[in-house]
């Protein structure tokens, strides 16, 4: 560009010259300015862009600097990223697996571990014809002692607070298992009688629905709730899964009679626990077997049939004999179950004490109602909420009136209506499940006994008297539960 | 009576001859595997038929050992289904 006007002005020059000789010095003098003014800014500019070209390199050497020391810090960073990956990779591989850290555990524990399993039970009890509002209390604690996996010490201790009373203890059950092989094991000690499945699997305070036992398993029982002896048990699948078979044997210490009169009399208590041969003549024995005919894939439910029997001589030359048949279906939120057990009593000096009971319960889970439209307050409220009803009864031909007791305890109202040859009960039932094995149960109980049978009073004379019993007043009983199975 | 507890003595002894000893705890992980499996699917069925289930969160792997025996015991369960639930019951804690 400055060559351009520089060229220009020498052309200007030379042309001038002829136009305007006494003008040429003048402007010859502007030239020179103007040429020497373009060189002074040529040369500031060279200088400016070698300022700038200095500051760049700076920067571009202060770069360098930064990235040398980005790479060191990198590589630095890298290497120390590595050697903790190593290190926690060692720590990984030296970490017991879960296998190891449970038999690690158990050493840890020990040989000697009992585990606490069980239930506790606190009662409202209400019952009309005693004007009666009470409370009681039940603690059942069932203690396991694992010695090996062939072998199981297990022990119930049950504490009992009822209404207005001291605390009772008993020792319901008191055993070893013994597992020989996957088909058979033995069992020997007290343990709760296998006749039917209210003892042993429906009588804890959480298992069962309700908060009372169905009468033929209540206060006027049929079969002894427990009892001392050896069993043999086990069970098998025949077919598909699911489709099982299992059996129990025993012979145990066998059936006794309350012995409040001095001579016995149709419509006796049967005794509870006994203790070994005093109060029985002789050896039970027992056979029960359950059938299993639904696989689990037939989306069928899961049904079981069963029966029982239970005989013996309950005194010299005098037999007991009883026998039961029942089910229990199960099938999503349904459940069903119920039993009928009849018992023969054989008598010295009169007819036989020939007595029947049967229970039929069903119950549904609303935890699977659909409830879209509420709001969640009110459907987890209704899904934990389980609805009952069962229908019970008892026939005998007399009870003995010293034998009444209406003192309310935990899982009985008192009611006098039950103390009849002939009681009926329907029980409505309410359960709010906390968890699953806590929950709040809710019993009303109508009492409806049928008239006849008799009653037996000895009121300390060596004779009873008997009296026909008539019609029976009917009986209404609430009980509220909070039972915890832990 | 003595004819019966040695027809009863009897029936032992040869049930515990034919019947399979029991198995040991150690098992291989597909045999937990497959026992886990089996277990899922009876552990809602085979507890709910009396009570409802309960979790494997409930008690450590050394308690439902013991208190699998309890239940072996109580439900008459085929043993090999009992081991299925505990290991269920074990594995889902």
């Amino acid at each position: 560009m400055r060559y351009l006007i520089l060229s220009i002005l020498i052309l200007c020059a030379v042309f001038g010259n002829r136009a305007a000789d006494a003008a040429d010095g003048v402007e010859l003098q502007q030239i020179k300015r103007e040429i020497q003014r373009i060189k002074d800014e040529e040369r500031r500019e060279r200088e400016r862009s070698e300022r700038l070209i200095e500051e760049l390199e700076k920067k571009v050497d202060q770069l360098e600097s930064q990235n040398r020391q980005l790479q060191q810090s990198s590589a630095k960073l890298e290497t120390q990223t590595t050697e903790q990956f190593h290190q926690l990779q060692e720590q990984m591989s030296t970490t017991p697996s879960p296998g190891q850290f449970a038999r690690s555990f158990a050493d840890y524990l020990g040989t000697h571990q009992f585990t606490l399993a069980g239930a506790v039970a606190g009662d409202f009890i209400y019952d009309r014809q005693t004007a009666t509002n009470t409370f009681a209390l039940d603690f059942e604690p069932i203690l396991l002692y694992r010695v090996t996996d062939w072998l199981l010490f297990e022990g119930t201790i049950e504490a009992n607070l009822p209404a207005g009373g001291a605390a009772e203890f008993s020792l319901p059950v008191a055993t070893a298992q013994i597992f020989l092989n996957d088909y058979l094991e033995i069992q020997a000690g007290i343990f709760d009688q296998p006749f039917g499945d209210w003892y042993e699997e429906q009588s804890p305070f959480w298992v069962n629905r309700f908060v009372t036992a169905p009468l033929p398993y209540g206060v006027e029982a049929l079969v002894p709730p427990t009892d001392l002896g050896v069993q043999l048990r086990g069970g098998a699948q025949w077919g598909d899964l699911g489709q099982d078979v299992d059996y129990t044997a025993w012979f145990s210490n066998g059936p006794s009679f309350a012995s409040e009169g001095p001579v016995p009399v149709a419509g006796q208590a049967i005794n509870g626990v006994n203790t070994i041969k005093i109060n029985t003549n002789g050896l039970g024995y027992g056979a029960r077997v359950r059938f299993y005919p639904f696989p689990l894939d037939s989306e069928l439910g899961r049904l079981e049939v069963g029966a029982s029997t239970l005989n013996g001589k309950w005194q010299n030359g005098n037999w007991y004999n009883s026998w039961g048949i029942d089910f229990n279906y199960l099938r999503g939120a349904l459940q069903a179950r119920g039993e009928y057990l009849e018992m023969y009593r054989q008598m010295p000096n009169s007819n036989a004490d020939n007595r029947q009971g049967w229970f039929v319960q069903i119950g549904y889970f609303l935890n699977q109602v659909p409830l879209s439209g509420a709001p969640e307050v009110v459907q987890n409220f209704i899904h934990r909420l389980e609805p009952l009803v069962r229908y019970s009864g008892l026939n005998q031909r007399a009870i003995v009136s010293d034998e009444i007791e209406t003192v309310p305890e935990t899982g009985f109202s008192g009611s006098p209506s039950i103390w009849v040859p002939h009681p009926r009960e329907v029980a409505l039932g309410l359960d709010y499940w906390m968890a699953p094995s806590i929950v709040w149960q809710n019993e009303v109980d109508l009492e409806l006994p049928e008239a006849g049978g008799s009653i037996a009073t000895f009121a300390g004379n060596p004779v009873p008297t008997i009296t026909a019993r008539g019609a029976t007043p009917n009986d209404v009983a609430f009980l509220s539960q909070l039972a915890i199975g832990f | 009576m003595r004819r019966m507890l040695m027809a009863l003595a009897l029936a032992t002894l040869t049930l515990a001859a034919i019947g399979h000893p029991c198995r040991s705890e150690e098992s291989t992980t597909a045999e937990q595997r497959r026992l886990f499996r089996e277990g899922a699917r009876l552990w809602p069925v085979y507890c709910a038929q009396c009570h409802n289930a309960r979790p494997g969160s409930e008690f450590a792997p050394y308690q439902w050992n013991a208190i699998m025996m309890h239940m072996r015991t109580q439900a008459n369960l085929p043993a090999k289904d009992a081991r299925a639930v505990l290991e269920y019951l074990k594995a889902s804690r």
